[in-house]
């Protein structure tokens, strides 16, 4: 059980999918794959979670400090795809709210279009 | 050098687990645990997020990232509710009184991380303590079992 991630770039948007586990022992691989990403400012992040089938504390330590660092250098970073026992964590952790979140890498994708 | 893995019982309503001290023995004992609650896998999961949560305060603050200690798990089914017991050497530590809860309605510039784990026990189980005995760690949670 692990983590795995592929970088994909449409035009101005990095779009990352994560999928497997997200736990104590798989976030510092998200870390160092996710925040350089948002290094530049301005930069647009999409971060694709529907092949995620479990995130812990852990994980959402990485998901805020790369929230934190979007909105310090004025870029964009924004979640989609979360399944529901994910999403059950984000809502458990007050994160939903303080998060940008989307259904779909269509609808991630128009958001930071607009 | 600690193996991980069940130990073996002859009854289906009990789970004892061992495991390594190592952050990435918790995805071995997840398969476990969801494999003995196949019947109710939202709970599976929930026990799961608790287990990995205490076990990694465990690994990370009691033995500092150490590898080599035993930490025990078993789960009891006893009719309408789970009973899980973790057990460790580590030096006395209560997670339920020793850990600041998180502010969960901070604004995202203010949010810290931590807590969260403790956070997460504290919502989806129905008891927690820590009791310490003979040199150990004791840490008793309870899920009660949908009827």
């Amino acid at each position: 059980m692990a983590i795995s991630t592929t970088l994909e770039t449409l035009a101005d948007t990095s779009l990352l999918r994560a999928s497997g586990r997200l736990d104590g022992s798989t976030s510092p691989q998200l870390e160092k794959n996710l925040l350089p990403l948002l290094a530049e400012p301005g930069s647009k992040v999409l971060l694709d979670l529907a092949e995620l089938d479990y995130v812990s504390s852990a994980g959402l330590r990485i998901i805020l400090m790369a929230a934190k660092r979007a909105k310090q250098a004025g870029g964009r970073f924004v979640l989609c795809g979360l399944q529901p026992q994910v999403s059950e964590v984000f809502e458990m952790s007050g994160f939903t709210r303080i998060l940008e979140l989307a259904a779909s890498v269509d609808e991630g994708r128009g958001r930071l279009a607009g | 050098m600690v193996g991980d893995g069940a130990v073996t019982t002859s009854d289906d309503k009990v789970l004892e687990y061992r495991l390594n001290s190592d952050l990435a023995a918790i995805a071995g004992l997840a398969e476990a645990v969801t494999a003995f609650l196949a019947q109710t896998p939202r709970i599976a999961m929930q026990v799961n997020l608790c287990l990995d949560e205490l076990l990694t305060n465990t690994i990370l603050h009691g033995f500092a990232g150490a590898s080599g200690h035993e930490i025990a798990v078993s789960l009891k089914l006893a009719g309408d509710w789970l009973e899980i017991v973790i057990s460790d050497d580590a030096p006395a530590f209560d997670p339920f009184t020793e850990v600041a809860p998180p502010d969960l309605d901070a604004e995202l510039d203010d949010r810290i991380p931590g807590g969260l784990g403790v956070h997460f026990v504290r919502s989806l189980m129905d008891d927690y303590r820590l009791v310490r005995e003979d040199g150990r760690n004791r840490i008793l949670l309870r899920k009660n079992l949908p009827v």
